[in-house]
């Protein structure tokens, strides 16, 4: 009986592993196709261009409030443990270093994933479920250039902007913390945020975008061209393609930093 | 022509299609009848190369189309129109912009053209003043006569359709198949029709293949079926719909 489970176990890890590295290489082949479809861009303008309001102007509220709340609650923290060391001038410097190279670029990744990853997926995934993704196929088009490429290029370029708004409204929301909250002279702040920031700082925030873009984009499309099983199926390749879409840019998040700031 | 040769087909330990071959000829409507999930839907795709097959071959006008890349195949599958049976319309399209889909995606025609086009389609299939819906506005029918109009809009020299009456009201179901009979007066088009309902197959066929367990039992035309001693075609003579 014991022997009889231990096999049984055994079985259901060798399928495991090998429905995941499968998985793995249809995931490859599915980046490789969308980048190659790349020079069709001209073909799909338009939808180029809808993908870009969807995650760029759409997304603007989400990025506020996140940017806007993170700088805010780092001013504050930030601030409390810098006047126990007399150091309250310090404020700008730590916060712009945190907003600038990590949490905003990391929480617009990860509000982005939820957003834009979140619709993919479920966009997607419903028109998998419904035979819509055979039935371009079938019409002579594919769908990967119709579909997928459109959302990457719109991610690759709207992620920068939206990384840039997002460590613009952070810092301001820090800045007005500390005048108010800390009562720091706004003078004194932004005197040691400007001349005190390097162009790595600039480099690490920047970089992360497409490789957010990349990652959201790419792994929320490949979970709902993958959708079965009905509407619960679409459900949990949306969820799915969020959760690892999520994981993913926050391991690609440390790596950026470790990488450009080993180098710089 | 569509030809399959010697096809298997297998879903992990699921065996769907032993070793079958089929043909379907130019200007013939050819019905494939069948019980619910024998693999009729499966037999449309493999003619499309939507899916690839275990073994055997598919031909299209005498092309082996079995391993031709993706890329190849759109060519081939612009000879070909489907009707999907829960018709995949695209739904953030309008009734016109789902006709036209084909007509600006591929062949790049004037917008002009397009929508005379479009607009023939919207007549034959008794569409007018739907043109600027959404498919979730229409009925089942109209949705169904909405994809036979994308099927047919390009002119392709054949048209598949899955299960076109499945889930259809009587009137919407008869509407449907005057609609499949007048293809081929209008515009000399071939056609393979799947179904489990044999009153369509007797309605518009001219030729039909009966699927059951994986391999074709019969193949012939429409009026032999009455002859077939099998006892399955004869079981569904009587019962006129496949329920098993």
């Amino acid at each position: 009986m014991p022997l009889t489970i231990l096999r049984n176990l055994y079985r259901q890890i060798v399928f495991d592993l090998k429905e995941f590295l499968l998985n793995i290489q249809e995931f490859f082949f599915f980046s490789v196709r969308a980048f190659v479809t790349f020079p069709k861009v001209r073909t799909y303008w338009r939808d180029v261009l809808d993908q870009m309001t969807i995650c760029g102007t759409d997304s603007i509220p989400i990025v506020l409030v996140s940017s806007i709340s993170i700088g805010a609650l780092l001013a504050i923290e930030v601030g409390n443990l810098l006047e126990d060391f007399g150091a309250k001038t310090m404020l700008g410097r730590s916060t712009s270093i945190s907003v600038l190279r990590e949490l905003g670029p990391l929480l617009m990744g990860l509000m982005l994933s939820a957003r834009f990853g979140s619709r993919n997926g479920a966009e997607l995934g419903a028109m998998k479920i419904s035979e819509q993704i055979d039935a371009l196929r079938a019409f002579g088009t594919d769908p990967v250039a119709k579909l997928v490429m459109p959302r990457l290029v719109a991610a690759l370029v709207m992620f920068f902007p939206l990384t840039a708004l997002s460590d613009y409204a952070g810092l301001h929301s820090a800045a007005y913390l500390a005048e108010h909250y800390h009562k720091l002279d706004p003078g004194i702040f932004w005197n040691s945020v400007y001349p005190r920031l390097l162009p790595k700082d600039f480099v690490v925030g920047f970089l992360k975008a497409p490789v957010f873009a990349i990652i959201i984009t790419l792994v929320s499309s490949f979970n709902g061209f993958s959708a079965r099983g009905g509407t619960a199926g679409v459900g949990r390749s949306t969820i799915k393609g969020i959760v690892v879409s999520s994981g993913l840019v926050l391991v690609a998040n440390f790596y950026v930093s470790k990488i450009v700031l080993e180098n710089m | 022509m569509i030809e399959l040769k010697n096809v298997c087909l297998s879903y992990g330990d699921k065996v769907i299609l032993k070793n079958i071959s089929l043909k379907v000829q130019d200007n013939t409507i050819k019905a494939i009848l069948g019980p619910s999930g024998v693999g009729k839907s499966t037999i449309l795709k493999l003619m499309l190369g939507l899916i690839k097959p275990d073994c055997g071959s598919v031909f299209i006008d005498g092309r082996d189309i079995t391993h031709l890349k993706e890329s190849e195949l759109y060519e081939i599958r612009r000879k070909m129109g489907m009707v999907f049976q829960g018709n995949a319309l695209f739904d953030s399209l309008t009734i016109s912009q789902n006709i036209g889909f084909f007509l600006r995606e591929n062949l790049k025609l004037p917008e002009k053209e397009v929508n005379r086009m479009v607009g023939e389609q919207i007549r034959f299939a008794g569409l007018e003043g739907y043109e600027d819906l959404l498919p979730e506005s229409l009925s089942g029918g109209m949705r169904k006569r909405v994809a036979i109009g994308r099927a047919m809009v390009f002119n392709p020299r054949m048209i598949l359709f899955d299960e076109p009456t499945a889930g259809l009201d009587p009137v919407s179901s008869k509407k449907i198949l005057t609609l499949i009979s007048s293809l081929r007066h209008n515009s000399n088009l071939g056609a393979v029709i799947v179904t489990h309902i044999i009153d369509d197959v007797f309605n518009v066929a001219d030729c039909v293949a009966v699927l059951y367990q994986g391999e074709i039992i019969f193949d012939d035309v429409t009026e032999k079926l009455h002859d077939s001693r099998h006892p399955f075609i004869r079981s569904i003579l009587s019962d006129k719909i496949l329920e098993l």
